[in-house]
């Protein structure tokens, strides 16, 4: 056996090591005889002090045809499982874990100055995600993992790559109280800011922050490049094996060329950012508050103000961003608020390198959230309970969103921002309803809109 | 308008009066246990078992009309810790560490009863590294969950055995991992309750336990319950200790041995490992719930012991904590001043 023993034969192994366990229990039990008095009697028998459990071992001790008719019972029980295990389980070479998220949306609108879209139903997204321990360091943990997603959202309805990255953890990863740091490889999240990256502890809306989507500065979507990720000074309580590190920090290198997109350019864009968390105890009342700072600085192929590259202008325009957020999430109370500004370089006139005229356009972009939630569904011990699959906490937690994107600064009335009032009800593990209502003004195109969202997340 | 102000104080009164009657009694009891992580719905602990099985909260409680709420936690003693910062559970019987680690972290919680003692750490080493026993640990690689019951009975035996534990490799890891990591054979030993399925696999072997060290050291399990509620129901209190008192008495007795070890069974460990396990000691010594002046000093020594170990950043006054006037009224009502040594 080496270290690269699998998942599935530690399993059997484990299984193996049952049936024999439980070889020996009913041996066991045949040796004891049932307890005159049942346990059910607890309180006559301890007032009565009466609790006589009369055993005779030898009387009803098992022999030896009762143990080799055990021992032919689990043989035929450990056909049975291997049987079991290769008509009725996948195999795979090496550790895999399949897992899914689905969006099921409603959405209804109505516009002023705008024709108003039919209102509908959509598979928002489809994610299928496959992951895993490439080889697995039980004694450090310096695991390799694999992540490969794909997602269809309800614009392409087609599957394509979303997160496609190989791991390593750099240091030993086991030791909580150690810090941590690993090199991530491919197409990943872009480590910029809270909204584009962070999970639905933090982010409760159904829609990301107008900076971080498509109609702002696209920074949620994956790109491919290599990335460092760690941490330092970690404070440990043990009492909850709650970890928080005084510093996070994330520093990749990235194409900038859009997500399954071959380079377009010689240039390659930096992200980084970094996290201070409060190092405090989980009973303080700062538990949870941290504060961040990111940047990205990139070149992109300039363009005119259509769209249209223009020659020789390849990895020539500035594509700068620069935010800091602040985070306070300790249920039941939350808040996030980022801000966060950029520099873009575009064409004013000329067709080519040579003869362009370069301006610089200015944005801006702050976003804010305050939740409140009463339930379980964060409390990730709780949640770890011994019940059977038929329970979970139910959780419920409204939440307002006011966000805000000005494209260019130098532009007036051009900027849109949206209000958002929600309600999640998170009713199974993977499962939650989320209802937004999006009032909209949307100044660059004089429209005013609101938007209601019905959506069932739910994963596999 | 005026004069319906001028009731307000009126309403208020009759208002604070009705709740107050109100909180006589509860509408539902939450207990939080370690729960058992090969038999779903189960706590792992004997005496939270006796218990849940017999239904003796509920039958204590039905008269009253109070729901028993219990929560097993498959995280254990962090997990129990969680529910009690969280206001999700009024009563916990757990262990002697995550209570000590919780109660310095600041939960508001008193200690009201022993449950259980003497439980032993076992350290297995590979059998194809032939470890001869704890001062071989040296330079080793060794899994442990931290933050467990685990935690600091295998420090006072490395101690014990003139090591610390700087000078083994250790590794977090709970139980399962722990065991798979023995298995691949990329870790030299472990340290692990009673259960060792490892040992019959032929890939571990005993090479020490805490049943060397005196009986104050090894782990303890006890009640806790949250400071308000005990204010704002002491009589209930006094009632669930009487229960508990009840379930102690039935652990206790010789009699009752081989139901023990079934109820145990039923949570998925092994029968001979708990068989040897509960022969170390009598029963009337094991379940002693009584709150002496050893369980006190245990204590004392644990909330010194980890924080000289840095396990816990502050101590606490640990005569404060321990109320015994909930045991010491369910004991005279049940008659059972005497039955436990003092």
């Amino acid at each position: 056996m080496t270290n690269r023993i699998s998942k599935a034969k530690l399993t059997l192994l484990l299984l193996g090591g049952l049936l024999i366990s439980n070889a020996d229990l009913q041996a066991a039990r045949k040796q004891i005889p049932e307890p005159s008095v049942k346990p059910e009697k607890t309180e006559s028998v301890v007032q009565e002090n009466a609790g006589t459990a009369e055993v005779d071992e030898d009387s009803q001790a098992a022999t030896k045809r009762d143990l080799q008719g055990l021992t032919s019972d689990v043989a035929v029980l450990r056909d049975q499982l291997t049987r079991q295990l290769d008509s009725n389980i996948a195999n795979t070479a090496r550790s895999l874990t399949i897992g899914g998220t689905l969006q099921n949306r409603y959405t209804a609108v109505t516009s002023t100055n705008q024709p108003t879209s039919p209102n509908g139903f959509t598979v928002n997204a489809a994610i299928l995600s496959f992951s895993g321990a490439l080889k697995k360091d039980y004694e450090e943990g310096r695991n390799l993992t694999y992540a490969l997603s794909l997602i269809s959202t309800a614009a392409t309805n087609t599957f394509q790559p979303y997160d496609a990255y190989l791991q390593y953890a750099i240091f030993p990863s086991l030791d909580i109280e150690k810090p941590n740091f690993n090199i991530t490889f491919g197409q990943q999240a872009i480590p910029f800011g809270l909204e584009p990256q962070v999970g639905e502890d933090k982010k409760p809306a159904a829609v990301y922050a107008i900076f971080a989507g498509a109609n702002g500065w696209n920074l949620a979507q994956r790109d491919l490049g290599v990335q460092l990720k760690g941490d330092l000074f970690p404070f440990v309580d043990l009492a909850y094996t709650y970890r928080v590190p005084l510093i996070q920090y994330q520093l990749g290198i990235f194409n900038g060329s859009n997500w399954n997109t071959a380079e377009t350019n010689k240039s390659k864009d930096v992200v980084g950012r970094i996290v201070l968390n409060a190092p405090v105890d989980y009973n303080s009342d700062f538990r949870g508050l941290s504060i961040g700072s990111s940047f990205y600085s990139g070149e992109k192929d300039l363009a005119q103000s259509n769209g249209t590259l223009i020659t020789g202008g390849s990895g020539k325009g500035t594509r700068n961003r620069y935010g800091a957020d602040i985070a306070y999430v300790a249920s039941p109370f939350g808040f996030t608020a980022e801000y966060a500004v950029g520099d873009d370089d575009r064409v004013i006139s000329g067709t080519t390198i040579a003869n362009a005229v370069k301006s610089t356009i200015k944005s801006k972009a702050y976003t804010a959230t305050l939740f409140y939630e009463w339930g379980e569904q964060f409390l990730n011990q709780v949640r770890n309970q011994s019940r059977l699959d038929d329970w979970w906490p139910k959780t419920y937690q409204p939440f307002i969103r006011y966000d805000y994107f000005d494209p260019d600064t130098s532009v007036a009335n051009n900027e849109s921002s949206v209000l958002t009032y929600g309600f999640n009800f998170f009713f199974a593990q993977t499962t939650k309803l989320q209802l937004n209502y999006n009032v909209s003004n949307l100044k660059n195109t004089n429209v005013k809109q609101s938007q209601f969202i019905a959506q069932f997340q739910f994963g596999f | 308008m005026k004069n319906w102000i001028k009731a307000l104080p009126l309403v208020a009164v009759l208002f604070m009066g009705f709740t107050a009657q109100a909180a006589e009694k509860p509408k539902v009891i939450r207990f939080a246990f370690p729960g058992s992580t090969i038999v779903l719905g189960k706590p792992s602990a004997l005496v939270n078992n006796i218990i849940v099985d017999q239904q003796l909260l509920e039958k204590e409680f039905a008269k009253d009309g109070i729901k028993i709420e219990v929560s097993n936690f498959v995280t254990a003693g962090p997990g129990v810790n969680e529910a009690l910062a969280a206001g999700l559970a009024d009563f916990a019987n757990y262990g002697d560490f995550p209570i000590v680690t919780g109660k310095a972290g600041g939960l508001k919680t008193k200690f009201i009863l022993a449950t259980d003692v003497g439980a032993n750490t076992y350290i297995i080493g590979r059998t194809d590294l032939h470890i001869k026993g704890v001062k071989d640990l040296k330079g080793r690689s060794f899994g442990i969950f931290k933050g467990t019951n685990l935690q600091p009975p295998f420090i006072k035996l490395l101690l014990a055995n003139g090591l610390t534990e700087k000078d083994v490799r250790t590794v977090n890891l709970n139980t399962t991992d722990a065991q798979a990591a023995l298995i691949a054979k990329s870790i030299d030993a472990i340290g692990i309750g009673a259960d060792r399925p490892v040992v019959d696999l032929g890939v571990g072997e005993v090479i020490g336990d805490t049943n060397q060290l005196p009986l104050s050291t090894r782990a303890t399990t006890g009640l806790v319950v949250q400071e308000d509620f005990a204010k704002k129901y002491p009589d209930i209190v006094k009632r669930v200790v009487k229960v508990y008192l009840q379930a102690n008495r039935f652990a206790s007795d010789e009699k009752n041995r081989e139901v023990l070890l079934k109820i145990l069974v039923n949570t998925g460990a092994k029968y001979k490992y708990l068989k040897s396990e509960y022969a170390l000691l009598p029963l009337k010594v094991r379940h002693n719930p009584l709150l002496t002046q050893g369980n006190t000093v245990h204590y004392k020594d644990l909330v010194d012991f980890s924080e000289h170990n840095k396990l816990i950043r502050k101590k606490f006054d640990v005569d404060q904590w321990i109320d015994k006037s909930y045991e010491q009224a369910a004991l005279k009502e049940l008659g059972l001043e005497n039955y436990w040594a003092k």
